[in-house]
């Protein structure tokens, strides 16, 4: 596996306050990330992930350790050709039109003018920005900037895509619309990196992540080996039991117009309370068995801090 | 880094080329056109207008850059445009004494022009006639540079006549009347000031002034009667009684303090008895 | 090329800047005031038009170009247009330079409307297209430049209010270099003077480009300081945008 992006042991200090004082913000990052993969970028608020991906691009200067991109160090104007970037809650030049603005990036990317049409006009549609193309940025919503924004990553068909939290401000239809253009990505070829605070996203569809707390990677590697398949709790909603029938089993997280929903941690108690069902003729409207989540393991991994 | 070396390379070389250009431009501006600025200098009230109410600032300014210009022996012609400038300083700022004192100064030191630097006290004046320093220091230089004592007394009066005026300029005015033989006045006033005087000195100067004025006068009077004696007589008379008894005269005078006139029947000279300063 | 991209862009954006507009206006009536100030002298009129006139042109030429220079590169920084700026294959001086060109061009089109309207004025006065005035207005033109690189120097670093102070400031500095001679003659010789006299040799002369005088007047200007001023404009704006690009180009973007 090629790998596109790879960061080692990056420092970044901040000076901060009147009298500076140095702040560590990163404190030794070091991952890979592999060819034709989607990356997920996770941490709490404040942890470096914005920071991480500035120094990626070139915005802030890492005082130690190495980035290289696609093999190149990756100030290397050669390596940022074949880059996109959509930042957090983008802002463009709101008196262009969506066309003029891609235009514009198209033509800082040296693409000719005849193939900037074709371009900027296949991008706008998809995105789902077609029927907007002559209106003026300034008039946009936030989710049209969002997808906007995703076109102006995608103008120069780079082979990797930085994207700091892309589904923010969308509508689930939105978001549902940006992630298939995400795998679709991925299904061309082209690599994803993506940081996101919205983990059931990520979990839909990452390949890979990364968890960084406090300046500092804890977690990283592929999805499935990360979040154990084991089943946590299972879910059984009844009814037709009384209370007192179901102590001992399982946690009873609520009990009302006759349903009764209790959270069973044993294997052995599921099946002794399938049979009770089955002696006392009760009712058994759903079973779900949780196994860990995304958010499960974050939360676990924030908290080890 | 290394880019940052050849952008310094070109930060030092343009700086000291243009630090050397800098220096050439000097140069020749000074050389063809000095005190060119001059030529383009707006009326006081246009200069008033543009400087928003920085009027006094701007006079400052301008009074500055004057003393400057006109301190500068390179520069021919300057006084060319003499009043025009300071008349400018006094249209921003006409309460500002300096340059209308000063400038009288520079303009009597560099041309021995008096009637130029009394046309700028006269301005100073004009704009405040509650200061009497402008005609004092005008009849000043028309007595000292001129000699001019016409000239002088007329500014002593516009002087006199401010209130508040020290009373000294009452007393250069009298003697100022009296070197132009105004008698009448001179008397008038050293009396005036006799009378007014708080100190003893000054009461002191006045009468010898009226000691002077009067024995000028009696002396005056005495020779011309001596020497219509000497045209009947073919001589001066022994004593000054002998004008009485010759019926030239009803009497004879005495001085201020009662004392007699000094007679040199040899020569016809009369003289005081004493010298009026020092009596 | 690049250069061209941006410097284009910033041309647009700028031409869009509704204070561009409001000075322009003010430029103009300024300018057509002058007609009204005409009437209080005696003698040439004219004279006080292409006065007044000219003076507006570099006033006004000089504000524009500090308040909008100013924001240039702020707005970019603190609207974070930056960020998907620099991120591509873009150098970062390319960018400066880019924003710097866009600026100067826009501030041709002013200076070129603002001449337009001064040279009709004086016409309807004089009945004779007066070409020096464009000499002079050429001159204006070279310092504007110089003051647009000092703006967008302070602005890749500073706050507007500030960056707009500190422009002035160098306005200021620039229109009393000369004082600053006067004041040299006066230090004793040592290494007080010596130093006074580096510092005035660095400080900018912005009377450098100021024929105003010369030319309402119709004087000759020896053409040997016709071109070191240009060259002196050309070399002090290189070395203010060579210190802009040291600047930037370490900056981080938080």
């Amino acid at each position: 596996m090629k790998t596109v992006l790879a960061i080692e042991n990056v420092h970044k200090f901040f000076k901060v306050g009147f009298i500076p004082k140095k702040k560590e913000i990163l404190k030794g990052v070091s991952f890979a990330v592999a060819e034709s993969e989607i990356f997920g970028y996770l941490g709490p608020n404040g942890a470096g992930k914005t920071t991480t991906l500035k120094c990626i691009l070139g915005l802030i200067f890492p005082d130690r350790g190495k980035i290289e991109i696609f093999g190149q160090p990756h100030l290397e104007p050669r390596a940022k050709e074949r880059l996109g970037f959509l930042p957090e809650n983008p802002y463009f030049y709101d008196y262009l039109t969506a066309r003029e603005f891609l235009d514009f990036y198209a033509q800082l990317f040296r693409v000719k003018k005849n193939e900037r049409e074709d371009r900027v006009a296949s991008l706008l549609n998809l995105v789902g920005m077609g029927r907007a193309r002559d209106l003026q940025l300034r008039k946009f919503s936030r989710g049209m900037l969002q997808r906007i924004g995703l076109a102006q990553a995608l103008v120069n068909e780079p082979s990797l895509v930085l994207l700091d939290e892309p589904l923010g401000g969308l509508d689930p239809l939105g978001r549902k619309e940006i992630r298939d253009i995400i795998i679709r990505l991925k299904a061309e070829g082209k690599t994803v990196f993506l940081c996101s605070h919205i983990l059931q996203d990520i979990e839909m569809i990452c390949d890979r992540v990364a968890i960084i707390v406090d300046g500092k990677i804890l977690s990283q590697g592929p999805l499935t080996d990360l979040i154990s398949e084991k089943i946590l709790f299972t879910e059984i909603t009844l009814s037709g039991l009384a209370a007192k029938d179901l102590a001992g089993l399982g946690e009873s997280l609520s009990a009302h117009g006759g349903r009764t929903l209790i959270k069973v941690f044993h294997e052995e108690k599921i099946q002794e309370i399938l049979d009770l069902v089955k002696n006392r003729n009760a009712k058994i409207h759903s079973l779900i068995p949780r196994t860990q989540t995304l958010e499960d393991l974050f939360v676990e991994v924030v908290k080890s801090q | 880094m290394r880019k940052n070396l050849s952008l310094i390379l070109i930060l030092c070389l343009s700086c000291l080329l243009f630090m050397g250009l800098k220096l050439e431009i000097d140069k020749v501006s000074r050389q063809k056109i000095p005190g060119s600025s001059i030529i383009y200098i707006p009326s006081g009230d246009y200069l008033k207008m543009a400087t928003f109410g920085f009027s006094s600032l701007m006079a400052d300014i301008v009074y500055i850059w004057a003393i400057q210009y006109f301190g500068n022996t390179a520069i021919p012609d300057k006084f060319d445009h003499f009043v025009h400038i300071f008349s400018i300083i006094s249209e921003l700022d006409p309460r500002y004494i300096d340059p209308y004192e000063v400038g009288a100064l520079i303009a009597l030191y560099d041309t021995k022009d008096v009637a130029l630097s009394i046309k700028l006290l006269d301005m100073g004046f004009a704009k405040n006639p509650d200061l009497w320093i402008f005609p004092l220091e005008a009849g000043h230089y028309a007595q000292l540079y001129k000699k001019d004592f016409p000239l002088a007394r007329e500014y002593y009066k516009k002087a006199m006549d401010v209130p508040g005026a020290p009373d000294i300029v009452k007393r250069l005015y009298a003697n100022s009347a009296f070197k132009v033989m105004d008698i009448k006045t001179a008397w008038e006033t050293w009396l005036e000031v006799y009378e007014t005087a708080k100190e003893e000195r000054v009461k002191k100067i006045a009468s010898n002034h009226l000691y002077n004025i009067k024995a000028t006068v009696d002396i005056r009077g005495l020779r011309s009667v001596l020497e219509k004696y000497r045209a009947k007589y073919g001589r001066f008379p022994d004593k000054l009684s002998g004008i009485v008894a010759a019926g030239l005269l009803p009497f004879i005078p005495k001085d201020y303090d009662n004392t007699d006139y000094v007679y040199d029947p040899k020569t016809g000279d009369v003289k005081t008895a004493v010298i009026p300063w020092k009596r | 090329m690049t250069i061209k991209v941006i410097a284009l862009n910033t041309f647009k954006e700028a031409v869009r800047d509704r204070i561009l507009y409001l000075l322009l206006f003010f430029a103009a009536l300024s300018i057509l005031v002058s007609r009204i100030l005409a009437l209080l002298t005696v003698g040439d009129r004219a004279k006080i038009i292409k006065d007044v006139g000219l003076a507006s042109i570099s006033f006004f030429g000089a504000l524009m170009a500090i308040l909008i220079g100013t924001g240039l590169v702020y707005k970019e920084i603190e609207k974070r247009t930056i960020f998907t700026l620099i991120s591509k294959p873009m150098r970062r001086h390319e960018f400066l330079l880019g924003k710097f060109f866009g600026l100067v061009l826009t501030l041709l089109v002013m200076l070129a409307l603002m001449s337009v309207i001064f040279l009709a004025l004086v016409f309807f006065h004089t009945f004779s297209v007066e070409w020096k005035m464009l000499l002079a207005i050429l001159y204006i033109f070279i310092e504007v430049i110089l003051i647009t690189a000092v703006a967008i120097l302070f602005s890749s670093f500073s706050t507007p209010i500030l960056s707009s102070l500190f422009s002035l400031c160098f306005y200021l500095i620039g229109h009393f270099s000369w004082s600053l001679e006067t004041l040299i003659k006066k230090i004793p010789a040592g290494i007080f003077k010596v130093l006074a006299q580096i510092v005035y040799t660095i400080l900018p002369d912005l009377e450098n480009f100021n024929f105003k005088t010369e030319v309402v007047h119709g004087l000759t200007i020896p053409p040997q300081v016709l071109l070191y001023s240009a060259a002196y404009g050309f070399l002090y704006t290189v070395f203010i945008l060579s210190l802009a690009i040291l600047v930037f180009r370490r900056r981080d973007f938080i």
